[in-house]
């Protein structure tokens, strides 16, 4: 077996058939109410340089919703500016060291995190509910999806409630064209703020927002003054709704995103190894995978979160979040399209039936 | 450190029951004939009785009937109740004293618990009632003296002990077992001594029975460690595993608590001394699997004491939730629930038994007038709603909660 299908195996000592799981042992642990769990949430802000984050972050701070709100800042230069703009408005606020979050620091962010919950446990600092990472400019998010991905990581601590991508309605549409940074940032979001509307006429606005559309299904809100509902940061994304049904977005600058949805039921090891094949051929340009799963060995739908080689661990929930009880999955892929994606999953299901 | 720390717990409410806000480890939901959910709360020491709570909205407790204690040398410290018929438990603070023993109260006009009988366990080296368990309505299963137990040492005085009060106006003891060496006159030799200061008696402290296992009795036994009894014949309990893990550890076993679905046990100490002096006091999950063997494989995570241990009062484990086999309590056999005096009230999800996983913490900001300048969560109890419900031991009162995770 390959190393990639290796790694997205996924055991767990409560599965049925551990010593002390009983009877009604789920194939994840314990079934939880939301995607996750008891972990607590965070939420990161990237974006291009100047395209509003702070401000962003600003105004969510200063909101009764962003109480209890420790700041993280990624900043990429000599002098931390956005830093000190934030510290007034949070009861704890840390930069971290000046570089960027994608490579050199994300060791920092894990060490940052980690101390933050130390300090947490022990009372050290006001009990905090959740974390914003305002991330650098110019870091890649894939990194940080990882980071968040394994329990060697941070992934038993703290779970990633959204990454928010923020886009500038000035500069955005150009950086789209001609940074892949800022192209990866705005496929990989889970939402999306459009902000500076208030600088652009309205059809750059619009056509704006119809290019972020073709990069990334997603939700897009614009900000008013630099600022949105603080639900649109903070909610878990239930990705993706059933009602959204796409097809291939975008196929945009060598970046593929398109859903999947099946109908019936999926059996645990048949998309376990799917997953393992994709990930062993193609690891690198699965950018993500996310979605909610209908197990045939499961009760509650399972959410399922890859980036490229690494899968993070499957959470049953209690319940489904809406009446439609399909597996949906939408894939942000490198140079791979929907259909080799679709006839892998039909044909594992073909052999998996028998 | 004066704010509260909540991780996944939602406050509802904190009653500080009108100033007399010190409550033990005897906490139980009535449903009253009229529909309202009554907590009934056990004092940790005099002058108070028992206080009765209105928790039908969680939001918004309401006191109801309180008593107070004949004499101010008694606790009542544990109560239960079934239908309405209470049952509370006496302990003096020296041998020898009066009342003591358990009262049995109809409560079925909650402003107005009206006794049907006491029991006397009072004797010249009794101290009465420590902690009672009462859930089917027929055997109040209990750690008290007796008239006629002559301990080999004064402070073995209280033993496991059965008592049948189906018709509670007259209760008749059926069994009673004691740990072999610790009654003057056993063939077996006294048990060796914990060192003195630690030295905090080999004697039951929790006494759990449960319908899934009707022939066992699950004790704390204190410094003697858990304690599993053969109870099918309740005239002669017998003996069928022990752990005693102390030394090195400083004793006082309190609860264990079955998780019979996934054969494992939830065992936990009580913390007896001030910042620190007895660290570490622990939660414990022992493999269950072989009854005859019980072996531990892992213990709750805490903070470190250094986090604590300055802040006042005790620091560790004490009351677990017991999945009482009532209708009105919840039931889980994957979450534990313990009380770490000013480490709070504390959540952990036993999924992976060999790693329990904190999910939830609840550190109420120190009460005013605290004596240790500390919270001191002292005892919870969980409804069939999910609503949490614990106590401080001296001012503090009740807290109400929702679980969040």
């Amino acid at each position: 077996m390959s190393e990639g299908s290796t790694r997205l195996r996924w055991t767990s000592d409560a599965a049925p058939g551990a010593p002390f799981a009983g009877q009604d042992a789920p194939l994840f642990g314990r079934r939880q109410k939301r995607p996750r769990g008891p972990r607590l949430p965070v939420v990161a802000v990237t974006g291009f340089l100047g395209s509003g984050k702070t401000t962003l972050i600003r105004g969510l701070l200063g909101k009764p919703e962003g109480a209890g709100t420790a700041v993280v800042v990624n900043e990429y230069g000599e002098i931390g500016i956005d830093h000190a703009l934030l510290r007034s408005s949070s009861d704890v606020t840390v930069l971290l060291g000046n570089g960027c979050l994608c490579c050199n620091v994300r060791s920092d962010l894990e060490e940052t995190l980690r101390g933050l919950f130390a300090d947490r446990v022990r009372g050290a600092v006001p009990s905090f509910e959740r974390v914003v990472i305002e991330t650098s400019g110019l870091a890649d998010p894939g990194p940080v999806l990882q980071t968040f991905a394994t329990d060697r990581g941070l992934g038993r601590e703290f779970h990633l409630q959204a990454l928010i991508g923020v886009v500038d309605a000035v500069n955005g549409a150009g950086n789209l064209e001609r940074m892949s940074e800022a192209r990866k940032q705005a496929a990989l979001a889970d939402r999306i703020v459009v902000t500076k509307t208030d600088l652009a006429d309205t059809r750059a606005t619009e056509s704006l927002v119809a290019r972020i559309g073709a990069l990334n299904p997603a939700p897009v809100a614009i900000a008013r003054n630099g600022e949105i509902a603080p639900s649109f940061l903070l909610d878990e994304p239930l990705a993706p709704r059933g009602s959204f049904e796409i097809g291939e977005v975008a196929h945009t600058h060598g970046l593929n995103s398109f859903s999947l949805i099946f109908d019936e039921p999926l059996s645990w090891p048949g998309f376990e190894q799917t997953m393992a094949v994709l990930a062993a051929l193609r690891g690198p340009d699965l950018l993500r995978v996310k979605g909610l799963v209908a197990l045939a060995e499961c009760r509650g739908p399972v959410v399922v979160h890859f980036v490229q080689h690494v899968a993070h661990p499957p959470v049953e929930l209690e319940d489904w979040p809406d009446n439609d009880r399909r597996s949906r999955l939408v894939f942000v892929t490198r140079g791979l399209p929907r259909e080799p994606v679709a006839q892998l999953f039909a044909s594992v299901a073909a052999v998996t039936r028998g | 450190m004066a704010g509260t720390a909540i991780s996944n717990f939602k406050q509802l409410a904190h009653h500080e029951l009108d100033g007399f806000g010190g409550i033990g480890e005897g906490m139980s939901i009535q449903i009253a004939k009229d529909g309202r959910r009554i907590l009934w709360l056990a004092h940790e020491s005099a002058p108070k009785n028992f206080t009765a709570v209105d928790v039908s909205d969680p939001r918004a407790p309401k006191l109801v009937a309180r008593a107070d204690l004949p004499q101010s040398h008694m606790r009542s410290n544990s109560l239960e109740t079934v239908g309405d018929i209470m049952a509370v438990a006496y302990q003096t603070t020296r041998p020898g004293l009066q009342p003591a023993g358990f009262e049995l109260f109809d409560i079925s006009v909650p402003e107005n618990p009206r006794s049907i009988t006491f029991f006397d366990c009072s004797g010249p080296h009794s101290r009465g009632v420590h902690q009672l368990w009462f859930a089917d309505g027929q055997y109040i299963h209990m750690s008290s003296g007796a008239p006629d137990f002559v301990p080999s040492h004064p402070k073995d005085d209280q033993f496991y002990r059965i008592i049948d009060v189906k018709n509670p106006s007259k209760p008749v003891e059926v069994g009673r077992w004691w740990l072999p060496g610790t009654k003057e006159g056993d063939s077996e030799s006294p048990p060796v001594r914990h060192p003195e200061g630690a030295d905090t008696g080999f004697r039951p402290h929790n006494t759990n029975v449960y319908p899934e296992r009707p022939d066992r009795a699950y004790l704390g036994y204190i410094d003697g460690g858990l304690i599993i009894l053969d109870i099918a014949d309740m005239a002669h309990p017998k003996m069928v595993a022990r752990w005693d893990y102390h030394p090195p550890y400083h004793g006082f076993t309190h609860t264990v608590v079955p998780f019979f679905d996934r054969n494992l046990l939830i065992v936990s100490d009580e913390c007896v001394r001030m910042e620190g002096g007895d660290w570490p006091k622990l939660v414990w999950i022992v493999d269950g699997r072989y009854e005859a063997n019980p072996v531990p494989i892992s213990t709750c995570p805490l903070p470190p004491l250094e986090a604590f241990q300055r802040r006042g009062g005790r620091y560790g484990a004490h009351n677990l939730y017991e999945n009482l086999p009532k209708p009105n309590a919840w039931k889980s056999d994957h979450i534990v629930l313990g009380t770490f005096f000013n480490g709070g009230l504390r959540a952990y999800d036993t999924s992976n038994p060999y790693q329990p996983q904190e999910v939830g913490y609840f550190v109420p900001a120190p009460p005013e007038r605290a004596p240790t300048g500390s919270i001191q969560i002292n005892d919870v109890f969980v409804d069939e709603r999910a609503v949490v419900y614990t106590v401080d031991r001296h001012v503090g009162g009740l807290y109400t909660l929702e679980m969040d995770f």
